[in-house]
């Protein structure tokens, strides 16, 4: 039987992609509100390098306050709890719980 | 015995398809068992012409009478209020639908555009389209929201497109066989048999639901399909995943987002390009929420939900 992956298998990804987002200007601060920016964000992320889709889709490395809502990966309905996933296809990365970014739903 | 006509308007003959389809009981059974006369069917009948004029003739003078009048598909208006763009047996259908429904012992719509105007009703409207007794959510349709059949009823709503045969049988069989009055129906004349309970109510998905867990791609057993592929199963009042269609399957058991066919709103944001099956969200939250749920509730649920959810609520465990 096949063993499920570890989560911490994926942690020097998540180092990684901490490292790049730490040396990105994103556009956090644009956030994917309505449906038809979220098309647009989700569509610019198909088919580009992983610096890319940090940038595009405005990743942080804390969660942002929004509306009076705190959104952090952690509440986001793409995110795999157990496996410390975002499972939006167009993103497919390991992230952390504390992580946010601009295409957060629930 | 029960005299049963059944007419089609703006149509697919959708509902027809799904009416014969009908197992338990089937469309011979509602003959053979129930006592149903089926006077006349857009699939079933014998009479043409000058011999069909005058079955309806005599169904609307009372010569002949009338039970059951069942209408599929929209009532159509257009051009400019005549409703010459639908002629049948003579005149226009409109025409015939109001005379016919006046003779009625009862009245039932069925499928979305009979009941509320469905997909020919959409903006703009070309066919001036309406329901019996409603266009989308609002009351009047072509007959007006004052319409009572002779035994006092409203016109039955049999919704959904198409509507699920055993919505149909049955209640045509309550009709028939003297329960009519046993019917009850909500404010959008839906009998609340079938209509109370949600599209979700049996749904596979919903421990995905809870858990939070989403499909994010069609074909994924695994994810509740409200979250990103516009599933409208929680807010949507049918019996799909109760009485199942053909008896083993629904659209979210097969994978596919319920779109919320038994509701007067249907089809949602007039099929506007990425309104199908894409939950519309406004500042990350779905803009129609699980009815009767509010946003503050569904952030806090979600939260807590997600902080709870088990390891297998990732997995698929639908194993082949």
């Amino acid at each position: 039987m096949e063993e499920p992956e570890s989560p911490d298998e994926h942690e020097p990804q998540r180092d990684q992609i901490a490292a790049l987002v730490g040396s990105l200007e994103t556009d956090w601060q644009r956030r994917a509100d309505e449906s038809e920016r979220f098309r647009q964000v989700v569509r610019a992320l198909r088919g580009v390098t992983l610096p890319e889709k940090l940038r595009i889709a405005g990743f942080t490395l804390h969660p942002v306050e929004h509306d009076g809502f705190e959104q952090a990966c952690e509440t986001c309905m793409y995110y795999l709890v157990h496996r410390r996933w975002c499972e939006l296809p167009e993103i497919d990365l390991p992230v952390r719980a504390q992580w946010s970014c601009n295409v957060w739903r629930v | 015995m029960a005299n049963l006509l059944w007419l089609q308007g703006g149509a697919c003959s959708g509902n027809t398809m799904s009416f014969l389809n009908a197992e338990e009981p089937s469309a011979c059974d509602l003959v053979t068992d129930f006592g149903i006369n089926i006077l006349w069917h857009p699939s079933l009948g014998m009479e043409l012409g000058a011999g069909l004029q005058a079955l309806l003739r005599k169904c609307v003078s009372g010569e002949i009478p009338l039970d059951i009048f069942v209408f599929e598909g929209t009532v159509v208006n257009a051009p400019n209020g005549t409703g010459e763009w639908n002629r049948f047996a003579g005149r226009a259908m409109k025409a015939w639908v109001k005379d016919l429904s006046a003779a009625a012992g009862y009245v039932v719509a069925i499928g979305d555009c009979a009941t509320w105007g469905g997909i020919p009703a959409m903006a703009p409207n070309p066919s001036e389209s309406v329901g019996l007794q409603f266009l989308k959510r609002s009351h009047g349709g072509a007959l007006g929201q004052r319409f009572r059949s002779k035994a006092g009823l409203p016109v039955i709503n049999v919704p959904g497109c198409p509507a699920h045969p055993d919505w149909v049988t049955q209640i045509l069989v309550a009709v028939a066989s003297g329960r009519g009055d046993e019917i009850t129906l909500d404010e959008f004349q839906r009998p609340k048999t079938f209509f109370t309970s949600f599209t979700q109510t049996g749904c596979t998905r919903n421990m995905h639901f809870a858990y939070k867990v989403s499909a994010t791609e069609f074909g994924q057993r695994k994810g509740c399909l409200f979250y990103d592929l516009g599933c409208r199963g929680p807010m949507t009042h049918s019996p799909c995943n109760r009485i199942l269609w053909n008896r083993q399957s629904s659209k979210t058991r097969a994978g596919m987002p319920c779109i919320g066919c038994t509701e007067p709103e249907f089809p949602f944001f007039d099929l506007n390009p990425g309104t199908v099956f894409k939950t519309q969200t406004v500042m990350g939250v779905p803009k129609d929420l699980p009815d009767g749920v509010e946003k503050n509730g569904y952030m806090k649920l979600t939260a807590a939900a997600k902080a709870a959810s088990p390891a297998w609520a990732e997995e698929d465990i639908f194993v082949v």
